[in-house]
């Protein structure tokens, strides 16, 4: 990756054109290489990985460790056939596990980070601020060394071995980051929306539910995307909380069986894993428009 | 339609020291008059708007609409509409929907929403736009679906909280008119902010003058212009902004350069009740003129002269004790003094001039 | 009372659940973490609520701090461990910035596909972790792995990369650089295009080069952004236990201070609940060492965060 400072790019198009040189709206033919350049080759570092357990995951696990690299070797479908076909593990309710807790961990950490950010953005209440504090002070404590506390937490509430309980542990990781990145997205819908909605007959939470809400969609879709995320693929927690039953195991633990102590199956553990990708990726594509508004705003504003 | 009631009312900013935004305000507002409510920014003009509508508390007195105390009642509560200065129309809505929102949420059956749109749209100009969202809109036609919002509602009283500053200098004139002709014709309680002493004077039934969230008066236009209460108002109502100079005081009247200017009786006596040596003498623009130099004026170098075709606005210095004080003249735009010409100026009409207390402020002739 | 009830009971019910939740799920244990850490407890003293059996832990004072403080090796040899997790944090930190920014910058500009290049810079972050460490682990690997094999075909060395040296924690910084730098990116771009295009115009007009303009406009316009994205990013690469320990696995040479804490909770028979509190509790006082002297930094250059 180049970084070519000599020749920093600017945020106003016509500027831009303009700081290349004295031709308006044009930019030399030797810049143009060099943009693309940069940015082809950062793309393919960004890209080839996942594109890679691609290629592999059409080879046999035999033929996914040779030392010569070759885009096709013997491939076929067998080993996405073998996957979910079960043979490991019921593939298929794991997947059934993982979208369920990863959906019901975004609508939850959605709904509480939205609620909680709307009130940060436009309340003055008395413990604001330690809130908003102790959201950041939670990021720095690396919480899976208290799987045992919350073990005996979940256990109290009667939650241990549900996928309730581990949506909410997943909760506790995504909710902080999502509640200052929709504060900072809320801060940029003008209040005046909320003060004609409350003339116009709105209580305050019909204020936020019916404006607010619909107005924050990027943000919101940002916040999924993390939320989601969170959840998708998370095997720590996964694994402490969830019972130990083949059928209630979430995706990221069931692929665990490929990994075996120095007799890795890459072939099959690249068809899982793009098995597990495909719906996180289609999640991503989703919401990748409203990234840069959805996240700056957050970032922006702290 | 409701007539309008500040009891004492006050808005007070916790802080150290706490700021009184708005400090025992008492006005009242009859049923269909339109109000506007005037003041430098930092005023309270903004934040008594704002209590009136219920988005900023009452910390103390009361407030009546329609000889009902809704002081505690939450905005929905009060049968008010509001326009904003930034129009704050929902961007996620359609014109339609924006100003049928309310209806809707008081469950108004969906036909007689579209009618009243309809209705309101057709009054506003706005039938062409209404399946427009408000980002597709002029910001002329966006100020319309902010007004439109507002009568669909057929509230009891309008609020208006400086809905023309966004608009460029010709429109807002023609948006001047437009609001207060249709004020009129609907008669609805008006309460309209604004920092523009030109829209006050022309748009409202009375005009109330707020600063340091002190109301400094309340009155018609005319009245505003011809007896100012105080100091303050006579400076801040009127373009040119009137001279007001402190000047010494002598039994005949007040001495500027050299000229004596003879004052009214009620004048001198309220300043002789309070023994004063001094006096803040103002007089407007148009009130001063400029004379041949043989007769008695004040002497007065010309430093810039606007032209403002029919009329031209001269400013000059004139030595008042040791110092020197810029007055504006209004003169004729045909035949205006040169640059660093000497002219002589004097008071056209003595009943024009106006007499504050030089520390208070306040009228000396009651 | 009442008057304060009637004012903020809308803010407060709108963060009731959320601090409810963190109080049942974070706080409490967080409480019971710390104490865990005056205490010898572990795998067989605990108290199992499942076999019924009581606690048999004791309380012992301080002596889990002395003996991590003391830098002995059985203990993590937590001087030197810190010391790499310093280097793995702010190296880590430092690509993700540069080439964040770097990225940004060319994305900011009007340059055709441009949303493709997006989708495709962004891409990283939308791959589950473990998927990533297992492609990378794939791609490092000495024999067949595919780095290595290009090395070999240009005529490089081909170091054991995942083995038992420092090659092994460059190889980390390589895959959470990958991994982070979408971040980064994504905010910096939007923190760019928050700079009013007048400010460049402006500074055109007044003669500033194209340096001048990146020095004296784009840094101080992104100050604010930056500043956040570097704390978060400072936090969460310090805590990045997934990407460490599923790449190289419980490695020495990229022990960090998360990861070590892992290896006590989680290997053994032993599993070692006290110490790897201990752990916890002192990552958590590092970073909010750092966060205080940042803040204050930052207070110092007239920002307010």
């Amino acid at each position: 990756m180049t970084f070519d400072a000599s020749s920093p790019r600017v945020a106003n198009p016509a500027a831009a054109a303009r700081a290349t040189g004295f031709r308006r709206g044009t930019r030399s033919t030797a810049a143009s290489i060099g943009l693309h350049t940069a940015l082809i080759t950062a793309s393919l570092i960004a890209v080839f990985p996942v594109f890679w357990v691609l290629v592999t995951s059409f080879k046999p696990d035999a033929r996914a460790v040779e030392t010569t690299p070759k885009l096709f070797n013997e491939s076929s479908l067998d080993n996405y056939v073998r996957v979910l076909s079960g043979e490991k593990g019921d593939f298929l309710a794991w997947f059934g596990n993982s979208v369920l807790i990863a959906l019901l961990t975004t609508a939850i950490a959605v709904f509480l980070s939205a609620t909680t950010a709307y009130a940060a953005s436009r309340f003055l209440f008395p413990g604001k601020r330690s809130l908003m504090l102790s959201f950041l002070v939670v990021q720095m404590f690396p919480f899976a060394v208290l799987i045992v506390p919350l073990y005996n937490v979940l256990l109290a509430l009667g939650l241990q071995g549900t996928s309730l309980g581990l949506v909410l542990v997943y909760c506790t990781t995504a909710v902080p980051f999502c509640t200052y990145m929709l504060k900072g997205y809320f801060d940029t819908i003008p209040q005046d929306i909320d003060e004609a909605g409350r003339v116009d007959g709105l209580s305050p939470f019909g204020v936020f539910w019916r404006l607010v809400l619909p107005l924050a969609r990027p943000g919101l879709a940002v916040t999924a995307f993390y939320a989601f995320l969170t959840a998708w693929g998370e095997v720590a927690f996964a694994s402490a909380f969830l019972s130990a039953a083949d059928e209630s195991k979430t995706l990221a633990v069931g692929l665990q069986v490929f990994v075996q102590q120095n007799r890795t199956e890459w072939g099959h553990l690249a068809a899982a894993s793009i098995v597990v990708a495909i719906p996180a990726v289609v999640v991503f594509y989703l919401v990748q428009r409203f990234l840069v508004t959805g996240l700056s705003s957050g970032a922006v504003k702290g | 339609m409701a007539e309008v009631a500040y009891d004492s009312a006050s808005r007070i900013f916790s802080g150290n020291p706490p700021v009184r935004a708005v400090d025992q305000l008492n006005l009242d507002v009859a049923d269909g008059e339109f109000l506007v409510l005037v003041g430098p920014s930092g005023s309270g003009k903004s934040t008594a708007l704002r209590m009136l509508a219920g988005l900023e508390d009452v910390d103390e007195g009361a407030i009546k609409i329609g000889g009902k105390d809704v002081t505690n009642v939450p905005p929905k509560g009060r049968d008010i509409a509001m326009v904003f200065q930034s129009y704050a129309l929902y961007p996620h809505m359609t014109v339609a929907d924006n100003m049928g929102f309310a209806l809707k949420l008081r469950g108004v059956d969906k036909g007689e929403i579209k009618n009243k749109v309809a209705e309101a749209a057709k009054m506003l100009d706005l039938t062409k736009y209404l399946d427009r969202k408000p980002k597709a809109l002029s910001g002329g036609q966006r100020q319309r679906v902010a007004m439109g919002r507002a009568i669909v509602r057929e509230p009891s009283v309008f609020l208006m909280d400086e809905p023309l500053s966004n608009l460029d200098a010709k429109l807002r004139v023609e948006t001047r008119a437009n609001i207060a002709a249709l004020q009129q014709r609907l008669g609805t309680t008006t309460i309209y902010v604004t920092h523009d002493q030109v829209e006050a004077m022309t748009m409202g039934h009375r005009v109330a003058v707020l600063k340091d969230g002190l109301l400094q008066q309340c009155d018609t236009p005319r009245n505003l212009y011809d007896r100012p209460a105080n100091a303050f108002v006579a400076g801040f109502m009127g373009s040119p902004a009137m001279n007001l100079k402190t000047v010494p005081l002598t039994s005949e009247g007040a001495k500027l350069d050299g000229v004596v200017v003879p004052l009214s009786r009620a004048a001198l006596g309220g300043a002789s009740g309070e023994s004063l040596s001094e006096v803040t003498f103002g007089i407007r623009p148009e009130a001063l003129g400029i004379v041949p130099s043989s007769e008695a004026g004040m002497d007065m170098t010309v430093e810039l002269v606007e032209e403002l075709g029919a009329d031209a606005l001269v400013h000059g210095a004139v030595r008042i004790g040791d110092s020197s004080e810029r007055f504006v003249v209004r003169v004729d735009g045909r035949t205006p003094p040169t640059l660093g010409q000497n002219v002589k100026v004097a008071v056209r009409d003595t009943s024009e001039i106006h007499l504050f207390h030089p520390e208070t402020g306040n009228r000396l002739d009651g | 009372m009442r008057r304060f009830l009637d004012r903020h009971w809308y803010a407060y019910a709108m963060v009731l659940p959320v601090v409810v939740v963190v109080a049942v799920l974070v706080l409490y244990p967080l409480v019971q973490g710390v104490y865990f850490t005056f205490t010898d407890v572990n795998e067989a003293t605990i108290a199992n609520p499942v076999l019924d059996r009581p606690a048999t832990y004791e309380f012992t004072g301080l002596r889990n701090y002395l003996n991590v403080l003391s830098g002995d090796s059985s203990y993590g040899a937590f001087w030197s461990t810190l010391v790499r997790t310093l280097i793995w944090t702010f190296g880590c930190v430092f690509f993700h910035y540069t080439i964040g920014l770097g990225l940004a910058l060319l994305l900011n500009r009007q340059v055709r596909g441009r949303s493709l290049y997006r989708v495709a810079l962004v891409l990283p972050w939308a791959v589950p972790a473990f998927i990533s460490a297992f492609a990378w682990k794939y791609m490092f690997n000495a024999q067949y792995g595919i780095v290595n094999q290009v090395l070999r075909a240009v005529g490089l060395p081909d170091p054991v990369w995942l083995g038992q040296s420092d090659w092994a924690l460059v190889a980390v910084v390589v895959v959470n650089v990958w991994l982070g730098v979408p971040f980064m990116m994504v905010a910096l771009l939007g923190g760019l295009q928050s700079i009013p295009g007048d400010l460049y115009e402006a500074a055109e007009v007044d003669g500033a080069t194209p340096w001048q303009r990146f020095r004296d406009i784009t840094l101080p316009g992104l100050r604010s952004v930056s500043s956040t994205v570097v704390l978060l990013g400072v936090i969460w690469t310090f805590n990045m236990f997934a990407i460490v320990y599923l790449v190289a696995g419980p490695n020495p040479n990229t022990r960090i201070l998360v990861t070590y804490a892992f290896e006590r909770f989680f290997s053994g028979a032993s599993r070692d609940y006290a110490v790897a509190s201990t752990y916890g509790v002192l990552i958590l006082s590092v970073l909010l060492v750092f966060a205080s002297v940042y803040r204050r930094a930052l207070r110092e250059q007239g920002e307010v965060w």
